[in-house]
């Protein structure tokens, strides 16, 4: 190996060494043999420790040599030293330590660095007092725990509840010489908190009452706590989960769907009612409008066909026969001429005259173009009215 | 010779923490002790409302020390069924805070720790099955718990009093009072009913409601157009009147010519239609000079 060839490589590598792993970075994994830098036990520790015991043999007496009073005093000394140092210790800022001399309580300690009088005589329990405890109950997470979670409430249904409670240590000498296991009565102190809470509420309130039940059962379990002095203040009690329990899960969802049918029926009136009656009033606007057309037609053409006979009327004062003859004629050639016609002399025929049916048949309305073509003064009235 | 008086020294310290270790004992603050001399105890140290934590002394060799905890103790009890007073089964699953208050009576009647569960437990769950079994099951998961905890409480604390089990009883609670599994999927069903149930009558409600929104817009509508109609002849109405009064004032100066006039224009409106075939007589007066020539009958 290149390695050994470097001159007096310290146990932990010499300055070479570092130029070789720098030069050749992949020979490290074989540098690493018995003398390499992963290694540090070996031949070189022992060299220094058999040192340190020469060193220590001449003090105490030489090798071979009886042991002297003042060696042993100093060993004793020194061996006192470490031990009554052995007795600082730190409280960090969110503890408070508890000092027992021979097990007797003895003081509280706040943070900072403190002291007390080395085991055997004094010992020291830190209390983590201000930060947050947390426990969860009915499962944590995925897990879940029924037998924890589902329980009756008091018009015995079954409710599935999740929660946590927060909790810290309020009197640090209570929390660590009252109870036994003080971590697991908070515990089966909320379940059997929640249970009461819960058992005296019906299951609807239990849903819609959250946070309620959260404070009955935080007021409930800090009640029982301090009654047992357990030095634990309750901080919160969360319900992160009530649900109905699995079995009857499709049917609670199944009212909320109700509701939305319910809301989505009477949005469906709401919409049909919207667009009928808006309708009506459009359709009752038009009644009225035509309403009013009409009276306003009537009165216009009255006044018209007033007009209009009384300019025929004037005309008629200057000559009366002479316009009742030509006005009767012209109606009467208007008349006719648009009409099938059939003259009978009734007066000469002795038996009843049979007449073709075909000529009752009315004309084709693609009738001489020239009987349609003049319209007639008088034609003009009575086609609007029908038209009407 | 300075080896064999180091010696001497060595074995004297150690004769010395024998006697001392034999002679002082540690009782802890969450501890209580009973000193036993010859298997008879004969005191007690650090008992629950007295002080003695810390170092203590005894005649070595001679008496030993047995300790207690003096701590707020759980014993959790098994799961028991028990039969309400109204025959109604519930799991109930409880647990017992005690301490021991006498380990003198503690140590004659229990010996230890784990013969004391055992006995608890057993007068716990007889306690629970008395007290329990007094009361309906409405009153337990419901109406009156902490009553019926504090009951037992005081029966268990009676009972190992008379039993001189030498512990106080701090607390009986129950956590978990279910119905058999069995039961519950009655309860689940029941539940799963009761929410259809309500599920349905939410539905029957919501198409009330449509309902009576649609009959009120149809009210409205019908409504609507009646008054429309209303207003709608009314008008008619008037311009009726007014074509009347109109018309009877221009005719009404010559009636007669009004009545010629007016049925000129109904035979032309009537007649002129192209689809009448008319049956003529040639004496009708239009055709008075088609019958009787130029003169037209005035011969």
């Amino acid at each position: 190996m290149p390695w050994n060839d470097n001159a007096n490589p310290g146990p932990w590598g010499s300055p070479g060494d570092d130029n070789d792993r720098r030069d050749t970075p992949p020979k490290r994994p074989q540098g690493g043999g018995p003398r390499g830098p992963q290694r540090p036990g070996g031949p070189d520790l022992n060299q220094s420790f058999e040192q340190l015991q020469r060193r220590f043999g001449r003090f105490f007496g030489g090798p071979g040599g009886g042991l002297r009073p003042g060696a042993i005093a100093a060993v004793a000394g020194v061996a006192f030293g470490l031990w009554a140092l052995s007795g600082i210790y730190v409280v960090q800022p969110q503890e408070e330590a508890v000092v027992t001399t021979f097990g007797a309580y003895t003081r509280n300690e706040a943070p900072g660095l403190r002291y007390h009088l080395p085991f055997p005589i004094e010992r020291v329990v830190k209390v983590p007092v201000t930060s947050l405890q947390r426990v969860d109950i009915g499962g944590a997470g995925e897990s879940d725990v029924p037998q924890e979670s589902l329980m009756l409430t008091g018009d015995e249904n079954i409710v599935d509840i999740d929660f946590s409670v927060t909790w810290r240590v309020s009197d640090a000498d209570q929390f660590v010489f009252r109870l036994r296991d003080p971590e697991a009565s908070v515990k089966a102190v909320a379940e059997s908190a929640m249970r009461e809470v819960v058992g005296r509420m019906p299951l609807d309130a239990v849903f819609g009452q959250r946070g309620q039940v959260q404070a009955q059962t935080a007021e409930l379990m800090q009640r029982t706590l301090d009654q047992w002095g357990a030095g634990v203040r309750i901080v919160e009690v969360q319900i992160r989960n009530a649900n109905p329990p699995q079995q009857a899960l499709a049917a609670f969802r199944d009212v909320s769907s109700a509701e939305q049918d319910q809301a989505s029926a009477v949005n469906e009136a709401r919409t049909y009612a919207n667009r009928v009656v808006n309708e009506a009033r459009g359709d009752a606007a038009r009644i009225i409008q035509s309403a009013q057309g009409y009276r306003e037609q009537s009165v216009r053409e009255a006044l018209g066909d007033a007009a209009r006979f009384n300019s025929i009327y004037t005309e008629y004062r200057r000559a009366p026969g002479v316009t009742r003859d030509r006005l009767y004629i012209e109606t009467m050639q208007r008349v006719l001429a648009r009409s099938n016609k059939v003259i009978v002399d009734g007066d000469g025929a002795s038996a009843p005259i049979i007449l073709p049916p075909d000529i009752f048949r009315p004309r084709s309305q693609a009738a001489p173009p020239a009987a349609s073509a003049p319209e007639p003064e008088v034609d003009v009235r009575p086609r609007a009215r029908a038209a009407q | 010779m300075i080896r064999s008086r180091f010696t001497l020294y060595v074995v004297l310290a150690v004769a010395a923490l024998v006697l001392l270790s034999q002679t002082l004992f540690v009782v802890d603050q969450r501890e209580q002790a009973i000193v036993v001399r010859f298997g008879e105890p004969v005191r007690v140290v650090n008992a629950p409302g007295t002080q003695g934590a810390g170092l203590n002394a005894k005649a070595p060799f001679l008496e030993n020390v047995i300790k207690f905890d003096r701590r707020n103790i759980a014993l959790e009890s098994q799961q028991e069924e028990i039969l309400t007073s109204d025959r109604q089964r519930l799991v109930v699953d409880a647990f017992v805070r005690y301490r021991i208050s006498d380990p003198l009576s503690f140590y004659r009647t229990l010996r230890d720790e784990r013969t004391a569960e055992d006995r608890i437990e057993r007068l716990v769950n007889s306690s629970l099955r008395q007290v329990l079994g007094s009361a309906t099951q409405q009153d337990i998961i419901a109406g009156r718990r902490g009553q019926l905890m504090q009951l037992t409480r005081r029966d268990v604390a009676q009972r190992s009093q008379a039993s001189r089990f030498g512990i106080e009883v701090i607390d009986v609670r129950i956590r978990r009072a279910d119905f058999p599994q069995a039961n519950e999927e009655y309860v689940y069903r029941r539940m799963q009913t009761d929410r259809q149930q309500e599920a349905a009558r939410i539905r029957a409600v919501g198409e009330q409601q449509k309902r009576e929104l649609m009959a009120a817009a149809d009210r409205e509508v019908t409504i609507t157009l009646a008054q429309a109609q209303e207003l709608g002849e009314t008008t008619r109405g008037e311009g009726d009147a007014q074509r009347t009064r109109i018309l009877a004032q221009a005719f009404g100066k010559d009636p007669s010519f009004a009545a010629f006039y007016r049925s000129m224009q109904a035979y032309e409106a009537s007649l002129g239609q192209g689809d009448t075939t008319m049956v003529l007589s040639p004496d009708s007066a239009f055709f008075r000079y088609f019958e009787q020539g130029p003169s037209g009958g005035r011969r």
